[in-house]
C-alpha cells in the first residue's frame, strides 16, 4: 500500500512511475497477456479501490510515458484496466481485513474518490471508518459530477459498495461545519478526520449580465441535475464558457437534452485546453462546437429577462502566465455576438469551504484547505487531515485517489502515536528516450480500437459510449507491452564472453567492451528471452518468464495428465489467437494433453523438450502462432532448426523424430479440433518412445 | 621481424595466450618494451604501441581495435595462430606478425609447467584408452598397444617421456577394464585430424 518515495524501485518501468498511485500496470498487463484475468485484477484491486472508475475516466499518465509509445501507440492501458476490473472473475474479490482491530474511530468528510480511498485503506489497517457525506448518496464528482455516458451510475454504485462492505459506517445529508463541526466530531469520539470535500462551487465568470439574466448556470449545479435524473430546462443554443473536462462533460450533457446547437467557447487554442482529447474529440464528434481563442464579454437577455446572446471577443496569445501557458489577450475590434438561450459557466471549480474555513486554514484566493506537505496531509488543526480537490483545486481522481491513500498512512501512524512520515517532495521521472535503431527493429502492431456506440445512438440518452475490449483485443494489446525493465541481466561472475547473446539477439542489444564485459541496455531489452536460452553458461537471467518456469510447468503439467492414453506436452505460444475458455476447453477435452504457454516458441530450449519426455511425455509438440502475430518472426527459423536439432539427439536416444512436431496455431483457438486426433494418432504410430 | 615496420601495434590476447604466459597484457608490456629499447639501439623507427582485446579469434573483438590498427603500420599479434590469421584477414593492407609459437593443447601441470594431452584429431578415442590418448602421447602414435622400445614406463625416445602405453595398460587394470583392449583399432582415418584439408565445423541449429 506504501506509496512515498522508497517504493520507487532503481527501474521502475514508466508506467508506475507516471502513475500518482505506483500502479504496477506492467504487472497487470502481463497476466493479462498470460490470459491471467483474475490475477490481473487482484494486482490492480489491491492498489486501486476504484478500479472500475478509473479503467473509464483515467486521464492515464502511464499511457504518457509508456515506452511503446515511441514505437507506434502507447498501450491502452486504461482500457485493459477496464477489461480487467469489468470482468466477471473481479466479483469473487474480498478486501482482507486484519484480525486485531484498533479500536480507533476515523471520520472521513466526503464520499469522492479522496474520501473512499482513505476510508478503504484505513478499513483494511484495521480502524473503524464513518463517511460523512453532504448529499444524499455517495461518489462525489464522480456521481454528481461525471455523466453517466462516460460512467454508469450502477458501475459506480457497485465499486463504492465493494468499499463498504470492508464494514465502513456512512451517513449520507450531513454537510460537516453546519450542524456538526470538526470540534464536535472529536467529541464525538473520532480520534482523526479527512477532509476529502471536493471543489464542488464554480467560479463565477466576472461578466456583465451573469447575475441578471436567468439562463446562466453554474456547470456543476447544471451536471449535479442532469446525474441525479432531475429535469433541466435546456436550452436549443446553448454556450459553455471553459476548456476543461468539466466543460466538456457539460456540453455533451447539453446535446443529451436535446439542445441543437452547442458551443464551446474557450479563450486558449486547443493545445492549451486541459480536457482529455479524447473526450474534446467524442465532443466534436456529437456535434459540439467548439471557439478557441475566444472570451465571454457581457451576457444579454431579452426583454422577458432570459438570456438571448452571448458578446464574445477574440483573443491572441501573449506572455505565459503563472501556470506557465501564455496568456489570452483580447484583440480589440473583434466582438462578435452568438445567439444563445443558456449559459454553462465551467471556467474552474473551487472547494466550498467556507463551512469549515473557521477551522482549518484555507488559501486566500482560491479557498483550498492547506496542508502542510504531500506525505503528511496535516491541515492546520492537528488531527485533521486533507487531500483531493479540496487541497489542489480541481484535478483528477487518481490523484484524489493518491491523496486519500497517503493520508491514511499517515492518519494510521498518527493514531499509532508515531512520527509522520517525512516531507519531501516527490521524485519526477524522465521518460527515458528509446534509441532509434531499436525502434527501426521493433515489429509494429497497431493499438487497439476504441469501440464505442455510434453518435446517432449515443443522444438518445446518458447509455455508456464506449464499450469495454473484447477478450481477443484485450490479449492482443497486451502483448504489445515491451517489459520494461523484466530483460536479460549478465551475471558477470558467470560469464565467459563467448559474444553469444551478442550475436543472437534480434535487436542487437548486447554490447562487449575489448576485455569481453558484456553490457546489455535495459532501457532497449524487451525481454525476448534468446539470450538466456542460447547462452552457453547460463550467465543471462530475465525477468520475464524465467527458465525455470517453463521446467516446473512441465512438471507440474506431466504430474496432473490423464495417463489413460498418450501424454503429449504442447508449448503453445501466448500470441496465439485464443481465450481463457480455449485454454479450459482443451483441458477438458484433452486432459491427456499439458499445455505450457510460452512467451513465444523462442523460448522453448533443446532441454525443455527433453525434460518433457523425461517426466514422461509420449510427445512433444510446439504449436506456432501465425507469423503476423509474431512479435519476433526473424526466430522462427532458428526455432525449426533448434527442433530438427532435438529431434536428431531423440533419434540418437532410440526415440521416434516424429513424437517431436512445429504445428501451425489455427486461426482461432489453440489447436484445429481435427488436428488433434491426427497429432496424437500421428504420434501414437511413431516407433517407441521409451529406449531400449 | 619488426624491422622497418613503423609504427608498430603489441596486441595482446587475454584467454589462452594469456594463460600460457606467453601473449596477456603482461607479456605485451614486456614485449612492447624490449622492441622500443631494441629501436632505441638500433635506431629504428616507430613508435610502439601497446592493446589487448579478450580473443583475437572473434571479428567481434578485433572490430573494436579496427580504429586503433588504422593508425598502424603493423601488428606484433601475441595471440595463438588463429588469431594472427584473423587479423591478417580483417586487416588485410597491414603487415600482421606472429609474436608467438603455437604449439599443443595441453593442461597445467603447475604454475610455468605446461605438457601436451591433445593433438586435436577429431575422433576421440579416451573411453577406450582410459582417459590417456596415444594420438597425443605417444611418440609413435601407435593405437594398439605399445611398441618394444617401451622400457620401465619409459618412451624410447627420452627417460623423460612417460610410455603412455604402460599407462594405459596400468590405468584399464585399476578400472578392471583391460578387456578392452581386445578390440582392435584399424587403420585410422586421419581426414577428422585435419589430414585430409583444412576443417571447418557448422552448427545449423546455432547459427544466426
Amino acid at each position: 500500500m506504501t506509496i512515498n518515495d522508497d517504493s520507487m524501485e532503481i527501474c521502475c518501468p514508466p508506467c508506475k512511475a507516471a502513475c500518482p498511485i505506483l500502479t504496477d500496470a506492467r504487472e497487470y498487463i502481463q497476466l493479462i497477456a498470460e490470459r491471467k484475468y483474475e490475477e490481473a485484477f487482484v494486482s490492480i484491486r489491491k492498489l486501486n479501490p476504484l478500479p472500475r472508475v478509473c479503467g473509464r475516466i483515467c486521464t492515464h499518465p502511464c499511457e504518457a510515458a509508456c515506452k511503446r509509445g515511441q514505437v507506434e501507440e502507447p498501450i491502452a492501458i486504461a482500457a485493459l484496466k477496464r477489461f480487467a476490473s469489468d470482468g466477471p472473475w473481479a466479483g469473487r474479490y474480498k478486501g482482507v481485513l486484519p484480525d486485531k482491530r484498533t479500536g480507533h474511530k476515523v471520520a472521513v468528510v466526503g464520499s469522492g474518490p479522496a474520501g473512499l480511498a482513505a476510508a478503504q485503506d484505513l478499513a483494511l489497517l484495521g480502524h473503524d471508518v464513518t463517511i460523512f457525506e453532504a448529499l444524499p448518496f455517495l461518489g462525489g464528482m464522480l456521481r454528481v459530477g461525471v455523466p453517466g455516458y462516460r460512467l454508469p451510475k450502477d458501475v459506480l454504485d457497485e465499486e463504492i459498495q465493494a468499499i463498504l462492505d470492508l464494514g465502513i459506517e456512512v451517513e449520507t445529508g450531513v454537510r460537516i461545519g453546519e450542524e456538526t463541526k470538526l470540534a464536535n466530531l472529536f467529541e464525538q469520539g473520532y480520534k482523526a478526520i479527512f477532509m476529502g470535500i471536493g471543489a464542488h462551487k464554480d467560479r463565477k465568470l466576472g461578466v456583465p449580465g451573469e447575475d441578471e439574466v436567468e439562463g446562466v448556470v453554474s456547470a456543476v449545479f447544471f451536471l449535479r441535475q442532469v446525474n441525479q435524473g432531475e429535469n433541466i430546462e435546456v436550452g436549443n443554443k446553448v454556450a459553455v464558457i471553459g476548456g476543461g473536462n468539466t466543460a466538456v462533460d457539460s456540453a455533451r450533457s447539453a446535446r443529451r437534452l436535446g439542445a441543437k446547437d452547442v458551443h464551446m467557447i474557450y479563450r486558449r487554442t486547443s493545445e492549451q485546453m486541459p480536457a482529455a482529447k479524447e473526450e474534446v474529440e467524442e465532443a466534436s464528434h456529437e456535434g459540439v462546437q467548439i471557439s478557441y481563442l475566444t472570451s465571454p464579454v457581457e451576457i444579454l437577455g431579452n426583454a422577458g429577462g432570459r438570456v438571448s446572446a452571448l458578446k464574445c471577443i477574440k483573443n491572441e496569445l501573449g506572455e505565459p502566465d503563472a501556470s506557465g501557458r501564455r496568456s489570452p489577450k483580447s484583440v480589440s475590434g473583434s466582438e462578435f455576438t452568438l445567439d444563445v438561450d443558456m449559459v454553462i459557466a465551467a471556467i474552474g471549480q473551487a472547494p466550498d469551504s467556507s463551512l469549515v474555513a473557521e477551522e482549518v486554514g484555507v488559501t486566500e484566493k482560491r479557498k483550498q484547505i492547506i496542508v502542510d506537505g504531500p506525505y503528511t496531509l496535516v491541515t492546520t488543526q492537528p488531527g485533521v487531515f486533507a487531500g483531493g480537490d479540496a487541497v489542489t483545486g480541481p484535478a483528477t481522481v487518481v490523484e484524489a485517489i493518491s491523496a486519500g491513500k497517503r493520508a491514511a498512512i499517515a492518519m494510521d501512524l498518527y493514531l499509532r502515536g508515531e512520527p509522520l512520515p517525512t516531507t519531501g517532495a516527490p521524485k519526477t521521472h524522465e521518460t527515458v528516450i528509446l534509441p532509434r535503431p531499436i525502434i527501426d527493429r521493433t515489429q509494429p502492431f497497431a493499438r487497439s480500437k476504441k469501440v464505442s456506440i455510434p453518435v446517432n445512438q449515443r443522444l438518445k440518452g446518458f447509455g455508456e459510449v464506449d464499450l469495454v475490449l473484447s477478450e481477443g483485443a484485450a490479449t492482443k494489446e497486451a502483448l504489445r507491452c515491451l517489459h520494461c525493465y523484466l530483460g536479460a541481466k549478465v551475471d558477470s561472475e558467470k560469464c565467459v564472453s563467448c559474444l553469444t547473446c551478442v550475436r543472437v539477439c534480434p535487436l542487437d542489444i548486447p554490447t562487449t567492451s575489448k576485455m569481453g564485459e558484456i553490457t546489455i541496455d535495459p532501457v532497449a531489452c524487451q525481454a525476448c528471452g534468446v539470450c538466456a536460452l542460447e547462452c552457453p553458461v547460463r550467465a543471462i537471467d530475465i525477468s520475464l518468464a524465467c527458465r525455470s518456469d517453463i521446467a516446473r510447468d512441465i512438471e507440474d503439467g506431466i504430474h496432473m495428465a490423464q495417463r489413460s492414453g498418450l501424454v503429449i506436452v504442447g508449448f503453445f505460444d501466448l500470441h496465439g489467437n485464443f481465450g481463457s475458455s480455449h485454454v479450459k476447453s482443451l483441458k477438458q477435452d484433452h486432459p491427456n494433453i499439458v499445455p505450457v504457454m510460452v512467451f513465444g516458441l523462442r523460448r522453448v530450449d533443446t532441454s525443455d523438450v527433453l525434460k518433457a519426455f523425461e517426466s514422461g511425455a509420449d510427445g512433444v509438440f510446439l504449436a506456432a502462432c501465425p507469423p503476423d502475430a509474431d512479435p519476433f518472426p526473424q526466430e522462427a527459423d532458428r526455432v525449426k532448426r533448434r527442433v530438427s536439432h532435438a529431434r536428431s539427439l531423440l533419434e540418437a536416444l532410440g526415440i521416434d523424430g516424429g513424437r517431436l512436431e512445429i504445428i501451425d496455431m489455427p486461426a482461432e483457438g489453440l489447436l484445429e479440433k481435427q488436428s488433434v486426433a491426427e497429432l496424437i494418432q500421428r504420434m501414437g504410430n511413431s516407433g517407441q518412445a521409451r529406449s531400449a | 621481424m619488426t624491422k622497418g615496420c613503423g609504427r608498430l601495434l603489441v596486441l595482446g590476447c587475454e584467454t589462452c595466450a594469456a594463460m600460457s604466459f606467453a601473449g596477456g597484457q603482461r607479456q605485451v608490456a614486456e614485449l612492447a618494451s624490449a622492441i622500443r629499447l631494441g629501436r632505441k639501439t638500433s635506431g629504428d623507427e616507430g613508435e610502439v604501441v601497446e592493446d589487448a582485446i579478450a580473443r583475437q579469434c572473434e571479428p567481434e573483438f578485433v572490430d573494436l581495435i579496427e580504429d586503433e590498427v588504422s593508425e598502424c603500420d603493423a601488428i606484433l599479434s601475441l595471440a595463438c595462430g588463429a588469431g594472427v590469421q584473423l587479423l591478417a584477414e580483417r586487416f588485410p593492407d597491414k603487415v600482421v606478425l606472429p609474436g608467438c609459437n603455437t604449439t599443443f593443447l595441453g593442461v597445467t601441470e603447475a604454475l610455468g609447467v605446461w605438457s601436451e594431452r591433445c593433438a586435436g584429431c577429431g575422433n576421440c578415442i579416451l573411453d577406450k584408452t582410459a582417459g590417456l590418448c596415444p594420438i597425443a602421447r605417444c611418440s609413435k602414435q601407435l593405437l594398439n598397444g605399445p611398441c618394444g622400445g617401451s622400457m620401465n614406463g619409459k618412451c624410447e625416445i627420452s627417460k623423460d617421456v612417460d610410455c603412455v602405453w604402460q599407462m594405459i595398460i596400468d590405468r584399464l587394470t585399476r578400472l578392471g577394464r583391460l578387456e578392452m583392449l581386445e578390440e582392435i583399432f584399424p587403420v585410422k582415418d586421419w581426414t577428422p585430424a585435419g589430414h585430409g584439408g583444412p576443417r571447418k565445423m557448422i552448427r545449423e541449429d546455432l547459427k544466426s
